[in-house]
Parts: structure tokens; C-alpha cells; sequence
């Protein structure tokens, strides 16, 4: 029972992550209908941004995170201007091809720049935790999540409330009324895919804090994404913090008790079970 | 209305034509909008209402002069002319469906930095719209359709325009609720706001509006007071079915 709860808290702080992980991606595909395959190659440059401002400048990751979100917001607004936007409303076939092309150029990229070795975001509390009855929670594993949860409710308050939140939510439902009422596209078009990789580029460093870098981590993470994304539908952040919240448990719950190499056979196959049942989310309108 | 000709035409169209590829929907088509009038621009489907719309927000492209408040609309993209106060109730309202009345209302407002102002205007829309005030939090794509065409204008209403351009606006709409929103296009009139009333309901836009503009086929054909149209033995067998 004690190592059920303590792999239940696992689950749920990784949950948080993956929801934020997630939250880039399902902005951009329900906006742009770019689903974006070089997502998770970005959240890798995010994290190598913290590592390089934790070794290089002794920032502290989590007070770096505003200046990896910064910095891969300015790529990926340069990004649609320049590229995207030439893709998008463009067949899905043609984004998934451009954006898989990013994955590759930017893996290998990373690969010349900051060479195969593993790398860790360690600061100097990362071994601290708390004991709370039988369940340990690690310090790094809660700020994280915290942090996560933080920017996901963030990012939904943002959509909700602000002029250019509402702007992205008009802009996906109906392109032409938005262009009658003086939305100019390409820009909102840019500044959401920015808005898309500055959450990428914040949970690339929460990732850091919490898992091993390589130039290699961004396929696995797209797919997560990906599958958060199906599970909590594309209309509602809140949906995207359940998803991750439902995939981090049902991860680390399968690897506990079937085995360490299941848990992606689980996440995926309550992906496919997701997307046979209830096809536009668990959250999401129907269709 | 004939104060209206000693005054500058807030919209001047001359020679205007348009169309798609090869194909001409709209031929040298000209006409003149004085500021807080009601016009109505009529005629059958596929007369080239649509297109004449599309040309003056320069959604497609035209040959001819447009002029609008000074400016010649010919150089301008559509976002320009959405800035100078040319605003359109499209044609099937057009909606941000799973967004709340208030967030449509407020998007109507997006290229507008006044916040204090627009804020002011949505009090105005809600009291001119009582239906809509009761619906704020509603989402839009829930509403009925006159309660969605109030809502589309209420939308264009809170962009300040200068000349609104309703598009069939009593399409698929009760007759009592068409009659309501005619009520309310004289009283933004009042406000002196200038609108062009297109439509394919010939009776209703001409009972409502000062001038109109008869499009067939492209071509403008009849033009006039709106009460000497609707008497014009021509228009009358054409449109009304007399």
C-alpha cells in the first residue's frame, strides 16, 4: 500500500510535466492545425538553454525558466513567419513533412552543438525531499510540478481573458469572421506558435531538473505529447492538466506493477483506446 | 433625401467591376452612400451583391475607384479598410460559435485601444440588445438564429464603424424578429452610423431604407429613393411579384 501511494505521487508530479509538455502542443495544433512533430525536439533545446545557464551562469533553473521560454518564444515566432506559415491551413500531410524535417536538422543540430552526452540540471537542493507519512516527495519532482500546474492554469486564464488570448480562440474557430474584425493572421499565427514553443522552451528546464538531457529525448516527447493532447482534447487546457495528470499515473502505476518497459505500451494504448471511444477527448466537445 | 446630393458622399463607387477569374460578377457598376443613410442594395441570387461587398473590403480584387471617407480604397488591404471604419455583418452571421456572446461582442472590438470606450460601447450593445444581456456568459453557437444575427451585429457595432454593411440579414430569420432588427439599424442610424442593407428580400430592405440600388446580373439597373423603387412598376414585377 505504502509503495502504491508513493508511485501514485510519483505519477501525479509527472503528470504535471507531461501536462505542460503537452500544453505547446495542443495550442499549436488546435490554432495553427500544425500538428507538430518537431515539438519535442524543442522542449530538448529548452532544456539544454537551463543547463547552459545553470553551468554557465549559475542561473537557478527554475529562475531560468523565463529566459528559456524567452528564447525559444523568439525562435518560433521567427520560425512561422519565415517558414510556417506557408504551411498553414496547408494539407496536414504538409506540416507533418515540414515539421519532421525540424525534428531531424534540429536533433542533429543539437547532437554537432552539444555533443551525445547525457547531461543533469542539479542544483545544489536536488537531493532534498520531503517525508510526508510513507510517501517521499522530492523537492525538484513538487517545484516542477508546481510550476507546471502553474503556467498550464496560467496559459487557460490567458486564452480566457486577454484580448490576444481571445484573438487565438477566435482566430481557430472561424479564420474568416476573425479576418473581418481585423485579426492579421500571420502575426497571431506566429505569436501562437511562439506562445507554443516558450511553454516547450519552460518545460524543456522543468524536465532538466528532473530527468537526463540528450539530443535525443525529443521523439519520445512529441509522442507523449502527442497522446496527452488526444486525451484531454484540443479546446481546453484544463483538459490537457488531466491528461497528463491521467497518462503520469497510469505510466508509473504499469511500470510497478507490469513491468519497467510497459509504460509506453499503456500510454499508447489508452491513446488508441481514446481516440476508438471517445474520439475527441476525454474532455472535449463531442463531435 | 435631396439634402443628401449637396453633401460629399461618405462612399463613392464609380465603374466598379470585379469578378472571379474570367468571369465578371460585377460590371461598371457605380453608386453613392451619404453619411447616416440607409441604403439598400437589392436584387435576385447571383446578382453580384456579394462580390460588390468583397470588392469595397478589398477582399477580392477590382478594377474602377472606390473612394471612402477621402481615401481610395483600390491600395488598401482589407485590414486597412477594416481601420477605416468599413465594417461587415457577414452574410450567415459568422460567429466565433464556442465563444461566449461577450467574448463575439468583445472581438468586434479587437483593433480598438480604448478600453475605457469599448467598455462603454458593450453597455450600449446590452442595453440596445436586451435579448443579449441576458445571455452574456452564453456560448454564441447556442443562441437562436435572431438572437445570433443581434449578436453579429452588436459585434460589428463594437468595432465603431463608420459605414456598416449588413449582409442578408433577415435570411432564414422570423418576420417579427426581422422587424426587430430593423428597428434597431434605424436607431444606429440615428447614431450616425451609415449602413448598406444588401439584400435578396426586396420588400423589407426597401420599406426600410432611404435609397436603393437595383443589381442585375451584375449590373446596377434601377436606382432611387427607396419609396420610388418600391412604386417603380418595373421593380415591381421583377422583385415583388405585382
Amino acid at each position: 500500500m505504502d509503495l502504491f501511494a508513493q508511485v501514485l505521487v510519483n505519477g501525479i508530479l509527472l503528470g504535471g510535466l507531461y501536462a505542460v509538455m503537452a500544453l505547446g502542443l495542443a495550442l499549436v495544433w488546435g490554432v495553427l492545425n500544425i500538428v507538430n512533430l518537431a515539438h519535442g525536439a524543442f522542449i530538448m533545446l529548452g532544456a539544454y538553454v537551463s543547463w547552459y545557464l545553470y553551468t554557465g551562469a549559475h542561473i537557478d533553473p527554475f529562475l531560468g525558466l523565463p529566459i528559456s521560454a524567452f528564447v525559444l518564444f523568439v525562435l518560433g515566432y521567427a520560425l512561422q513567419r519565415g517558414l510556417l506559415n506557408l504551411v498553414v491551413r496547408a494539407p496536414m500531410f504538409n506540416t507533418l513533412l515540414i515539421t519532421f524535417g525540424l525534428e531531424v536538422v534540429l536533433t542533429y543540430l543539437a547532437q554537432i552543438a552539444f555533443s551525445a552526452d547525457f547531461r543533469t540540471i542539479n542544483p545544489p537542493y536536488a537531493g532534498n525531499s520531503w517525508q510526508l507519512g510513507p510517501v517521499t516527495v522530492p523537492v525538484v519532482r513538487f517545484a516542477a510540478f508546481v510550476v507546471a500546474i502553474v503556467l498550464t492554469i496560467g496559459m487557460w486564464i490567458f486564452l480566457l481573458r486577454t484580448r490576444l488570448g481571445r484573438a487565438i480562440r477566435a482566430t481557430a474557430q472561424n479564420l474568416v469572421a476573425a479576418r473581418l474584425y481585423g485579426v492579421e493572421p500571420r502575426h497571431l499565427y506566429a505569436m501562437t506558435f511562439g506562445l507554443g514553443l516558450a511553454l516547450a522552451g519552460a518545460a524543456g528546464g522543468l524536465y532538466g531538473t528532473v530527468s537526463q538531457i540528450n539530443p535525443y529525448i525529443g521523439g519520445t516527447l512529441t509522442a507523449k505529447s502527442f497522446a496527452i493532447s488526444i486525451i484531454g482534447g484540443l479546446d481546453n487546457p484544463l483538459g490537457v492538466i488531466v491528461g497528463g495528470l491521467f497518462l503520469g499515473v497510469v505510466e508509473s502505476l504499469t511500470k510497478l506493477y507490469i513491468g519497467p518497459t510497459y509504460g509506453d505500451v499503456a500510454s499508447f494504448g489508452i491513446l488508441l483506446l481514446v481516440l476508438i471511444v471517445r474520439p475527441s477527448g476525454l474532455l472535449g466537445r463531442t463531435a | 433625401m435631396n439634402v443628401a446630393a449637396e453633401r460629399t458622399p461618405l462612399l463613392r463607387v464609380e465603374g466598379l467591376s470585379a469578378g472571379y477569374g474570367e468571369m465578371l460578377a460585377l460590371r461598371e457598376a457605380s453608386l453613392e452612400i451619404y453619411p447616416a443613410e440607409i441604403v439598400a442594395l437589392v436584387g435576385s441570387n447571383g446578382a453580384g451583391k456579394t462580390t460588390l461587398l468583397r470588392a469595397l473590403s478589398r477582399v477580392v480584387r477590382s478594377t474602377g475607384r472606390i473612394v471612402f471617407n477621402g481615401h481610395d480604397l483600390d491600395v488598401l488591404t482589407p485590414d486597412e479598410v477594416f481601420g477605416l471604419g468599413l465594417v461587415q455583418v457577414p452574410e450567415g452571421r459568422q460567429l466565433f460559435d464556442r465563444m461566449t456572446v461577450q467574448d463575439n461582442l468583445l472581438m468586434g472590438a479587437y483593433r480598438r485601444d480604448d478600453k475605457a470606450a469599448v467598455l462603454r460601447d458593450l453597455d450600449r450593445m446590452y442595453a440596445m440588445f436586451p435579448r443579449l444581456k441576458e445571455r452574456t456568459r452564453q456560448l454564441a453557437g447556442s443562441l437562436s438564429g435572431g438572437e445570433q444575427q443581434m449578436c453579429a451585429m452588436a459585434r460589428a457595432l463594437m468595432a465603431a464603424p463608420v459605414l456598416m454593411m449588413v449582409d442578408e440579414m433577415s435570411l432564414g430569420l422570423a418576420p417579427v424578429v426581422v422587424e426587430q432588427l430593423m428597428g434597431v439599424l434605424d436607431a444606429i442610424r440615428d447614431e450616425g452610423v451609415t449602413v448598406l442593407l444588401v439584400e435578396q428580400d426586396v420588400q423589407l430592405a426597401l420599406s426600410t431604407a432611404d435609397r436603393g440600388y437595383v443589381l442585375e446580373t451584375g449590373r446596377i439597373v434601377h436606382s432611387g429613393p427607396a419609396s420610388e423603387l418600391i412604386d417603380d412598376p418595373a421593380v415591381r414585377q421583377a422583385y415583388l411579384g405585382l
